[in-house]
């Protein structure tokens, strides 16, 4: 098996002629959509990430968006981002055929990620006794909505269910309108974030002492993080924190109109409320600002915003006024300030404001994004490859920037059952006859 | 604990930086936050944010005794070139250096990457400067309101007629801890095979790209620009929430396959709406959303939210309470069995503060005492760890080398 591996390696190294941190780990890759970000995070990280799909493919390979807006297993670009990096085959697990295969699997394999509700591998003769049985190296990473053992571990989950039930939905959202959750599936990618680093824990630890162990992954209690706190403020105060539309914490509007779209930034740029009034003084626009009447004001402004290079505030001095003194001056002041961002663009804005060191930031759309001369210049964006089509396609980047060992796309999601061969015949030794008996019996 | 044995120099700050230091601290690394009086932790000290009771009153600060869980503090004075000289010396016995300040100003103090190598030559080094260490805004900084409105995250939640805009931070609290630390255990695997350290480069901005789903290649492929689409999504329906009896008070509900419709019909007692020429396919479903949004709500309105989440995952249709601070704490039967928070004592009182939540099954970790008071462990770490005689210690103190 080691001989094995180091050639794996070596072949991989030849390949592409970088190290990659996870080159020498192979990933069994069960994950629906709570946990294939993890298996994406790994198999970007270089892990030889081997996606298993039922025969007749994958049901992630219904969803949409497609590739031109027309379905089809092979045009969903949410399993096109989502399966980067890895290879796939095809097992019916459901049948004791392809469970003896899987085994064989899990006898090659350091990582294996699933999503399935508690008990549903056991029922497969597949727990997580008998695979380590057969692998005492394996890690084994369970992605669950409420955990294994729990009085709702039988519930079914789903990301709007993980924001829901982790006190973020409640909290998101206007007042006046029901709970509002957060776009692009943040649960699943916070779950599977953690399912990661459980992960990668647990082959530190194995590193050291060489077991494998099981790793419990809940979305609700990993989600509780990005609720920030709400269960806190009820323990601490007894208070349910609510709705605010889109006032932050700090209770100012930092959400403002300027010529071209919007920004996001407290009035006059809080805690760089002199430096912006410069730049607007130079520009004819501080309107009455410099008056005396606004001096407390605008210095409790600056208190109230998080402190940037602008601010002054440090232990030692005292906290400013409450801004809940100023009934009157703040809606004039926003005034003066919207007067001013509609001269400007959001470009404009981002730049002038943050070169005076006030950290306003745009409202982007993702044209914005993908269009945004910062990112270009860090060249963020990656071409793949999908041969198949004959096109190349720009995919998102890079979270990190590993200085040995980049991070990178090695191949565009696989086609349904792409690596049978190779991993059947060539890595587990199965003939070609087999594989085509193996193919007839729906094993495969 | 799983991450025995390892030391990590921790010099982050605020919220994203400090819980890349708090999973290692959690599941067992020795993690030494480097903190300053000269240069407070904003969230020691944030005005508006969540408070403490200790000494009888509320106390400003409950945010870092909730992100510095379980590990040591020391205060050094960084401004000073003795307070660098001893930052090196605790660089040379750490495994791991963290820090979140802006692009560039761990090089002008002295502790830049190239500078650490020279006292630990396997060091590995995560810095998370927002907009990266190059590039035309290097030098820009940001929140995570800022960064999330500026990865499009704003433009794509929300209710389509509201003006984008969220009351949350979540790049802090998601994508940048969670890659960070990633990227560091994977340098670790790197180093226990080759012996090699590296420096590992977080542009805040980048990383949070990385949790926008698949908006980013519908534009580059289909040329669309996503909208908000409230609790809607393209591939469930019924997907939202439902009013259910009471103030305020609401239920999720998601149904991705017909299996579900059918449960849900049943659930509901009206079997017969599954078959109902309106509703009886996922695109007969969205055409006609509003309606059936309206059919669902009017069972759920007369149900309290727990009942219907009871009633429908007995049913195995996935649903969930929409839940307050309030029910977590107080009627959550998974939280508390869970405990997914703590009580922990603090000061003279008692601290709050999230749980672990990765169950190792061999190495099983909970988190065990609430975050350091400013320079806690100054004389277990320049004393026992660093080796210096009390005399320098004391000589430390006077020159304000540990304010």
């Amino acid at each position: 098996m080691a001989v094995e591996k180091i050639l794996r390696t070596e072949k991989l190294k030849m390949e592409h002629e970088v190290n990659t941190a996870l080159e020498d780990i192979r990933v069994l890759d069960l994950a629906g959509q709570s946990g294939v970000y993890c298996t994406k995070l790994l198999a970007d990280l270089g892990a030889d990430v081997i996606r298993i799909e039922p025969p007749d493919g994958d049901p992630m390979r219904q969803l949409a968006p497609f590739y031109h807006d027309e379905p089809g297993p092979e045009r969903s670009l949410y399993y096109w981002h989502f399966n980067t990096s890895k290879r796939g085959i095809t097992l019916n697990l459901t049948i004791p055929t392809g469970q003896e295969i899987f085994k064989k699997l899990v006898n090659t394999a350091d990582i294996l990620v699933e999503t399935f509700q508690p008990g549903y591998l056991d029922s497969l003769g597949l727990n997580h006794e008998i695979l380590r049985a057969i692998n005492p190296r394996l890690i084994h990473v369970s992605i669950t909505g409420f955990g294994q053992a729990g009085p709702y571990s039988c519930f079914k989950s789903t990301d709007l269910i993980g924001q829901a039930m982790s006190g973020i939905l409640y909290t998101t959202g206007f007042p006046e309108d029901p709970p509002t959750s957060l776009g692009a599936s943040q649960a699943y990618h916070m779950v599977s974030a953690n399912a990661a680093i459980g992960a990668l824990i647990a082959l530190q630890y194995r590193d050291l002492i060489g077991n494998g162990q099981n790793v419990d992954i809940p979305m609700q209690g990993t989600n509780l993080r990005m609720s920030e706190m709400v269960p806190f403020t009820y323990w601490v105060s007894g208070r349910n924190r609510q709705r605010s539309g889109l006032e932050y914490y700090r209770m100012q509007r930092d959400n403002f109109d300027c010529k071209d779209g919007r920004v996001i930034c407290s009035a006059l740029g809080g805690g760089g409320a002199e430096q912006m009034l410069n730049w607007m003084e130079s520009e004819g626009m501080a309107g009455d600002l410099r008056d005396e009447k606004y001096v407390d004001v605008i210095a409790a402004m600056m208190g109230a915003a998080p402190p940037g290079r602008g601010s002054k505030r440090n232990v030692n001095q005292r906290p400013p006024k409450s801004l809940k003194d100023y009934p009157d001056e703040i809606p004039h002041i926003e005034e003066v300030w919207q007067t001013f961002l509609n001269t400007h663009t959001m470009e404009e804005l981002f730049v002038g404001a943050q070169t005076r060191g006030v950290r306003l930031m745009p409202v982007n759309n993702v044209k914005n994004v993908v269009e945004d001369i910062g990112l270009k210049e860090r060249n963020y964006f990656v071409d793949v490859s999908h041969p198949e089509l004959e096109r190349i396609f720009t995919y998102p980047g890079a979270p990190y920037r590993l200085s040995e060992t980049p991070w990178r796309i090695s191949r565009r999601a696989p086609l349904i059952g792409e690596h049978n061969l190779e991993i059947y015949g060539e890595e587990l030794g199965y003939g070609l006859n087999e594989i085509e008996e193996m193919k007839k019996a729906g094993t495969i | 604990m799983p991450l025995e044995g390892i030391r990590v120099a921790d010099f982050a700050w605020v919220q994203a930086g400090p819980w890349v230091g708090r999973f290692f601290a959690n599941y067992g690394a020795e993690v030494i936050r480097i903190e300053s009086a000269k240069r407070l932790d904003w969230s020691r000290s944030v005005p508006g944010g969540p408070e403490i009771t200790a000494g009888g009153k509320v106390q400003r600060g409950a945010y870092f005794v909730n992100f510095n869980c379980d590990k040591l503090g020391i205060t050094l004075n960084l401004s000073l070139p003795k307070g660098i000289e001893i930052a090196k010396k605790l660089i040379a016995i750490s495994d791991i250096v963290t820090d979140n300040f802006t692009a560039g100003y761990m090089d002008r103090i002295g502790l830049g990457y190239q500078e650490l190598v020279k006292v630990k030559p396997d060091i590995i080094m995560v810095e998370m400067p927002v907009f990266g260490n190059t590039g035309p805004r290097r030098t820009f900084a940001g929140y995570g309101t800022g960064i999330q409105s500026a990865i499009g995250l704003n433009s794509i939640s929300g209710m389509p007629y509201r003006r984008p805009g969220l009351n949350i931070a979540l790049p802090d609290m998601g994508p940048n801890p969670t890659h960070a630390t990633i990227a560091v255990l994977a340098a670790l695997h790197h180093r226990s095979k080759t012996g090699r350290g590296q420096y590992i480069e977080l542009a805040q901005l980048e990383s949070s790209l990385g949790w926008m789903e698949t908006t980013i290649i519908d534009y580059t492929v289909n040329g669309r620009v996503r909208k908000p689409q409230g609790n809607r999504i393209p591939h469930a329906s019924p997907h939202g929430v439902y009013r259910c009896s009471g103030e305020d008070s609401w239920c999720a509900i998601c149904v991705s396959t017909e299996t579900e419709w059918k449960s849900l019909c049943e659930a509901i007692g009206n079997p017969s709406l599954a078959t109902d020429i309106r509703y009886s396919t996922l695109s007969k479903r969205k055409e006609n959303e509003d309606e059936l949004d309206r059919l669902v709500e009017n069972w759920t309105t007369i149900r309290s939210r727990w009942e219907v989440m009871n009633i429908l995952q007995s049913h195995d249709v996935p649903a969930g309470v929409v839940e307050t601070g309030e029910d977590l704490v107080t009627r959550d039967e998974n939280y508390r069995s869970y405990e997914y928070y703590i009580e922990l004592p603090y000061r003279d009182g008692r601290a709050y503060c999230e749980n672990t939540m990765l169950g190792f099954s061999d190495t099983p970790c909970r988190v065990r005492h609430a975050a350091p008071e400013m320079g806690q462990h100054n004389d277990y770490v320049y004393g026992e760890l660093l080796g210096m005689s009390e005399d320098e210690i004391v000589q430390c103190y006077v020159e304000e080398v540990f304010s």
